[in-house]
C-alpha cells in the first residue's frame, strides 16, 4: 500500500514570472507563515476583480466508507453562516456588493469564487476569512442542506451520460477514491443528514491555510492584496492533517460496463488508466496532444466516421489533469447501435497506429499552435485568468506551474507520443463503457 | 458605487450607414478579434411544415464548408489557429460568432465572407447535420435534461399555434421534410441585409471593418415583408401539462404567463428589481431559493425570469444573442423528489402518493402572490436595486459579451442597454417597482409543465386537479430538527388554493412531433 500525500513540486517563493511565459501577466505570489499562498495578478479590467480561494480537497480525499460526496456537500455548508455573519447576513452582504459568487468541487479540489467591484475587495476578504476560519452551522441547517445535494444528484441523474460516468468510475477503479464521482453514491447522499459530527472533523482537517491558495485577478495591486490577506487570514492556524489515499492496484484486463437506454443516441466510451499530472515528465502533455491528433475535428477519424461515412455523430477524446492516476478518454456518439463493434475497432486501430507511425511534424506543430492560441485567446477576463491559474494550483500546489506546463507541451516530440501510447493505451488498462437500447452491447 | 466598467462601453460606435448596421468596439490592447453577424431570421421564420429550417441552415453555413473548401478542409485550416466559430439560432435572430487571434485576421476575414457569399451546401454535410438535428428532437431533448425538457415544453404550451411554438431545433415532421434545396432557398430569402447587424470588437486592423461591411452589403436586400412574432397565449386559470416518462428520478417544473414588457420598455427595470428579489438566477439571496431550497432542501434551486435565459443549467450570467419582442414571465423549479423516490429513500414515507411537486408549486406561487400584493420594503428595494447596478456590469466581462450585449441593445431600439439600465435603475423608486408588479404579475392564470416519472403522473394530476392538500414530506431525521414555525408554515402552504382549471398528461413520446 502506497500512501500519497500532497506534493509541493516547486519551491514557492515570492516570484514574478517573466514575459516569455504562456501567461502574459505577472504572477505575484506571497507565501504566508501559516502556509496560505496569496497570488495577485494585476489585469486591465477597470473596477473589476476576481477573488478565488482554491482548497486542495475534493472527492479524492473521501477515504472513509459511506462518506462519498462529502467534499461537495461541505462546499454547500460553507454558505451556512458564522457567529459574525449568519447565513441571512452573509447573503445580504453578498448582495450588497453585487458580486457573482459561487463554488464548485471536483476530484482534487474545491474552489470558492466571487467576481465583482474591485473597490469591495476588503469586504470580500473579510467575508471569506470569516467563514473559512469560523464557520458555524446548526444541526438543522446541516440536515436541510443535505436535501439540496440530493436535488443536485436528482437533476443530474436525468442524463444517461451522467449515469454512465458514475458507473464507469465505479468499474475502472477498485480502491482509489476516484472510484466514486464528486457527487457521491446516492445511498451516501441519502445518509448525509446523519453525518453532522463528521462534518466538524472535515472542516478541522481541510479548511486550513496549508490547503488553500487565494488568487486575486483584476484591478488590484499585490501590496493591497497581501495587506488584506495578512489582516484577515494572518491569524488562521495551520493544521496537520494529511490524507492517506490507497493506491489503485495494477489493472490486468479490460473491464466493461453497459447501460441499456432506449431512444437515446448509442454511445461508446473507451477509457485507459493514465498517470497523474506531472511537471517531472511530459507524459500527460503527450497524451493530451495525442488525444487531439486522434479525435479532434481535424483528425482522420473524424473525417472518416463523422463526415464521410456518417456512422458517428461525434467523436471526442481527452485527458484530465489529476493528482493521482486517472483516465484517458475516447468517446463516440453513434448513429446506430449496430455500428458499436466497428467503431470500437476504428478507435482501437487508430490508437494502435499511433504507436507504430509517428505523428507528422506538420500535425504536431499545428496541435502545439492550437494549444498556445487557444490559451492566449481564453485569457480575456479576470475570471478566465483566475480559473486557469486555479487549475494548476490544485493539481500541483504551485500557481506558477501554469507556465511550466505549457513548456512541457512545447517539449513533446513525435517519439514521446508513440511512447505514451505504447505505455498507457493498452487493453490491460482499458475500461469500455456503452449506452444502447440493447440488453448487452455487441462489441465484437 | 464605482461605475468605471462603463468606461469601456463609451468607446463603442454604431454606423447606421450604407445598408447593414455596424457595431464596432475597438480594443487595441486585446490579442483577440470578435466578429458577429446577427440576422433577423430566427426560428419564427421557419416555413410552416419545415420547422427547424433556420437552425439547420445556420448550422450548414458554418459546418458545411464553402464552395472552395470542404468542411474537413475548413477544420484543417482552423485547427492550428484555435479559432472559434459558432452559430446560435433563437426565435427572432440567428447570430454567427467568430473569435480568433489578431495574428489570423488575414485568414479569417476571407473565410467569414466565403461562409456567406459562397456557402458550400454540400449534400453530405446537409445529411449529417439534418440527422443530428433530428436526433436532438427525437431523442436527446427527451432524455438528457428534464429541466431543459420542461422549459422547451413550456414554450410549446405558451406559444401553441404560433410561429414561436416550436423549438429552434424544429419538429420531427418538419425536419423530415427539409431538403437541401429548401435550405438553399431559405438562405436566399432569409439571410439578407434586411435588419442584418455586423459587430466587430477587439484589436482589428483599419481595413477589416470596411472589407466585411462591403462584403455583407452584397447579400440580397430582402423582401421588405416583416414577420410578426407570435404572442404568448393567455392561460385560462392554471393549465398544467404533465409529461410522463419512464425512470425519471424527479419532477422538473417550469411555469409561465405572457409578459408584455421587454428591454425596450421603461417598466423593464422595475420588473428586473422585482424579479431579482423573487428569483435571481443562481443566487441564494432570492426568495424562492431561500424558501424552497435553503429552508426545505427540496431541490437544487428555484429561480424566476422576466425574459428568456439561455441554458440556465450551465450559465451563471445571461448570454447575449437571444433578443425577443414576444415575452413571458417564468419560474423554474429544479427537479424535486417523486413519491416513488422518497419511499425508496425513507421507509417512514411509505404512505405518500405524491412527491414534492405540488407543494413546491404552492410555495412558489404563494411567494409571488405575497410580494405582488404587499410590495417591497424600502430596505429590500434599495438592497436589490443596488445589487443589480453592480451585477449587470458582470454581464459584459469579455469582448464577445460586450459586443453581444451592444448588438442586442439595437434590437430593442437602445444604444447601450447595460449603461442605460444602470441609469434607469438609479432613478427607480419603490413605488415604481410595486406598481410594476401589480400591473404585470398575477398568479391566477399560468401554464405549468412538469416532466416526471410515469409513477408520479396520475397521482400528481389528481392532486392538482382536485386542489388536494399537499403536505410536505420530510424524512424523520430532518423533520425532527426543523423549527415549529417552519412546520406551521408548511401546513399553511399545503392548503394554498391554486386556480387549476386543466391538467393533462402527455406521453413523452408524443412531444415535439
Amino acid at each position: 500500500m502506497r500512501i500519497l500525500t500532497p506534493i509541493i513540486l516547486l519551491c514557492l517563493l515570492t516570484a514574478t514570472v517573466t514575459a516569455k511565459d504562456i501567461l502574459p501577466y505577472p504572477i505575484q505570489q506571497k507565501d504566508m507563515p501559516n502556509g496560505l499562498k496569496v497570488v495577485t495578478i494585476p489585469y486591465d479590467s477597470p473596477g473589476l476583480a476576481a477573488f478565488y480561494i482554491v482548497v486542495r480537497v475534493g472527492s479524492r480525499d473521501e477515504i472513509e466508507k459511506g462518506k462519498t460526496g462529502f467534499a461537495h456537500f461541505f462546499e454547500h455548508m460553507m454558505f451556512r453562516g458564522t457567529d459574525k455573519y449568519s447565513k441571512e447576513q452573509y447573503s445580504d452582504v453578498m448582495k450588497s456588493i453585487g458580486a457573482s459568487a459561487n463554488a464548485n468541487t471536483s476530484l482534487d479540489r474545491t474552489v470558492y469564487h466571487m467576481t465583482g467591484n474591485a473597490s469591495k475587495l476588503e469586504t470580500m476578504f473579510e467575508l471569506e476569512a470569516d467563514r473559512f476560519q469560523f464557520l458555524k452551522y446548526s444541526v438543522q441547517d446541516f440536515k436541510t442542506e443535505a436535501g439540496a445535494v440530493k436535488g443536485e444528484y436528482t437533476k443530474n441523474n436525468s442524463s444517461p451520460y451522467s449515469r454512465l460516468y458514475e458507473s464507469v468510475l465505479n468499474t475502472a477503479f477498485d480502491i482509489h477514491t476516484y472510484k466514486h464521482t464528486t457527487m457521491g453514491f446516492l445511498e451516501d447522499i441519502v445518509d448525509m443528514p446523519n453525518q453532522y459530527d463528521f462534518s466538524l472533523e472535515f472542516f478541522k482537517r481541510y479548511y486550513r491555510p496549508e490547503y488553500c491558495t487565494i488568487i486575486v485577478v483584476g484591478d488590484v495591486t499585490s501590496d493591497r492584496v497581501n495587506a488584506l490577506a495578512e489582516k484577515y487570514f494572518g491569524k488562521w492556524e495551520r493544521g496537520n492533517y494529511v490524507t492517506s489515499i490507497l493506491q489503485e492496484p495494477v489493472q490486468t484486463a479490460t473491464r466493461y460496463f453497459h447501460l441499456q437506454v432506449p431512444q437515446f443516441p448509442p454511445y461508446l466510451d473507451i477509457k485507459f488508466k493514465t498517470p497523474a499530472f506531472s511537471l517531472e515528465n511530459n507524459d500527460y502533455h503527450a497524451l493530451s496532444i495525442l488525444s487531439q491528433v486522434l479525435f479532434s475535428e481535424r483528425s482522420e477519424l473524424y473525417k472518416k466516421l463523422v463526415v464521410k461515412e456518417q456512422t458517428a455523430r461525434n467523436i471526442s477524446g481527452g485527458v484530465y489533469p489529476t493528482r493521482d492516476p486517472y483516465l484517458f478518454s475516447a468517446s463516440v456518439s453513434l448513429v446506430k447501435a449496430e455500428s458499436m463493434a466497428a467503431l470500437k475497432k476504428e478507435i482501437l486501430d487508430a490508437i494502435e497506429q499511433s504507436k507504430k507511425t509517428p505523428v507528422s511534424a506538420e500535425i504536431l506543430k499545428a496541435t502545439k499552435d492550437r494549444i498556445r492560441y487557444s490559451f492566449a485567446m481564453s485569457m480575456d477576463s479576470p475570471d478566465a485568468i483566475a480559473n486557469a491559474v486555479a487549475l494548476y494550483t490544485w493539481v500541483t500546489g504551485d500557481p506558477s506551474s501554469i507556465n511550466r506546463s505549457y513548456e512541457l507541451f512545447e517539449s513533446v516530440t513525435a517519439a514521446d507520443i508513440q511512447r505514451v501510447a505504447e505505455k498507457y493505451l493498452v487493453p490491460s488498462r482499458m475500461t469500455i463503457a456503452t449506452i444502447s437500447p440493447d440488453e448487452k452491447p455487441i462489441l465484437d | 458605487m464605482k461605475n468605471s466598467f462603463l468606461v469601456l462601453l463609451l468607446i463603442a460606435f454604431t454606423f447606421p450607414v450604407f445598408g447593414i448596421e455596424v457595431v464596432s468596439l475597438p480594443l487595441p490592447k486585446s490579442d483577440k478579434i470578435v466578429v458577429k453577424l446577427m440576422f433577423r431570421n430566427g426560428s419564427m421564420m421557419d416555413p410552416k411544415g419545415m420547422e427547424g429550417l433556420t437552425n439547420l441552415t445556420s448550422s450548414l453555413l458554418l459546418d458545411g464548408g464553402t464552395s472552395k473548401l470542404s468542411s474537413g478542409q475548413v477544420n484543417e485550416l482552423l485547427y492550428p489557429l484555435a479559432a472559434r466559430n459558432y452559430s446560435s439560432t433563437d426565435k427572432e435572430v440567428s447570430t454567427f460568432t467568430f473569435e480568433f487571434h489578431k495574428d489570423h485576421e488575414s485568414i479569417l476575414v476571407p473565410l467569414i465572407i466565403d461562409f456567406f457569399m459562397q456557402p458550400g451546401f454540400h449534400e453530405e454535410d446537409f445529411q449529417r447535420l439534418k440527422s443530428n438535428q433530428l436526433n436532438y428532437v427525437n431523442e436527446v431533448i427527451r432524455a438528457s435534461s428534464d429541466e431543459e425538457y420542461s422549459k422547451m415544453a413550456l414554450e410549446d404550451l405558451l406559444f401553441r399555434g404560433t410561429n414561436y411554438q416550436h423549438m429552434v431545433n424544429g419538429t420531427t415532421s418538419g425536419l423530415e421534410k427539409i431538403t437541401l434545396e429548401a435550405v438553399r432557398n431559405h438562405f436566399k430569402s432569409s439571410y439578407t441585409t434586411e435588419g442584418l447587424m455586423l459587430g466587430i470588437a477587439g484589436n482589428y486592423s483599419a481595413g477589416m471593418l470596411a472589407t466585411l461591411q462591403n462584403a455583407f452589403n452584397k447579400l440580397p436586400a430582402g423582401s421588405g415583408v416583416k414577420s410578426v412574432a407570435g404572442k404568448a397565449n393567455t392561460p385560462n386559470g392554471i393549465e398544467v401539462e404533465i409529461i410522463s416518462k419512464t425512470n425519471a428520478l424527479g419532477s422538473a417544473i417550469f411555469t409561465g404567463f405572457p409578459l408584455p414588457v421587454t428591454r425596450k420598455d421603461a417598466d423593464f427595470a422595475a420588473l428586473m428589481v422585482a424579479n431579482s428579489w423573487l428569483g435571481e438566477h443562481r443566487k441564494s439571496y432570492s426568495r424562492l431559493y431561500q424558501k424552497i431550497r435553503e429552508q426545505r432542501s427540496m431541490n437544487y434551486g428555484d429561480y424566476s425570469y422576466i425574459e428568456w435565459y439561455e441554458n440556465g443549467g450551465s450559465n451563471m450570467l445571461p448570454q447575449p444573442g437571444y433578443p425577443r419582442s414576444s415575452n413571458y414571465f417564468s419560474i423554474w423549479i429544479r427537479p424535486v423528489q417523486t413519491a416513488e423516490g422518497l419511499i425508496k429513500q425513507y421507509p417512514e414515507l411509505s404512505a405518500i402518493t405524491v412527491g414534492h411537486a405540488h407543494f413546491a408549486l404552492r410555495m412558489a406561487i404563494k411567494e409571488m402572490k405575497t410580494i405582488t400584493d404587499n410590495g417591497f420594503t424600502k430596505e429590500d428595494f434599495e438592497l436589490t436595486r443596488d445589487f443589480l447596478r453592480s451585477y449587470i456590469k458582470l454581464y459584459i466581462q469579455t469582448p464577445a459579451k460586450q459586443l453581444g450585449f451592444l448588438m442586442d441593445s439595437k434590437f430593442y431600439g437602445r444604444k447601450d442597454y447595460i449603461a442605460e439600465l444602470d441609469g434607469q435603475l438609479a432613478k427607480l423608486t419603490l413605488a415604481d417597482v410595486n406598481a410594476a408588479m401589480k400591473k404585470y404579475w398575477q398568479t391566477e392564470n399560468m401554464f405549468i409543465t412538469i416532466v416526471t416519472d410515469d409513477s408520479e403522473a396520475e397521482p400528481l394530476k389528481k392532486s392538482l386537479m382536485n386542489n388536494e392538500v399537499s403536505p410536505m414530506s420530510y424524512s424523520d431525521a430532518l423533520k425532527a430538527s426543523l423549527p415549529a414555525t417552519l412546520l406551521q408554515e408548511d401546513t399553511e402552504v399545503s392548503k394554498v388554493p391554486l386556480n387549476v382549471k386543466k391538467v393533462t398528461i402527455v406521453d413523452s413520446d408524443k412531444t415535439f412531433r
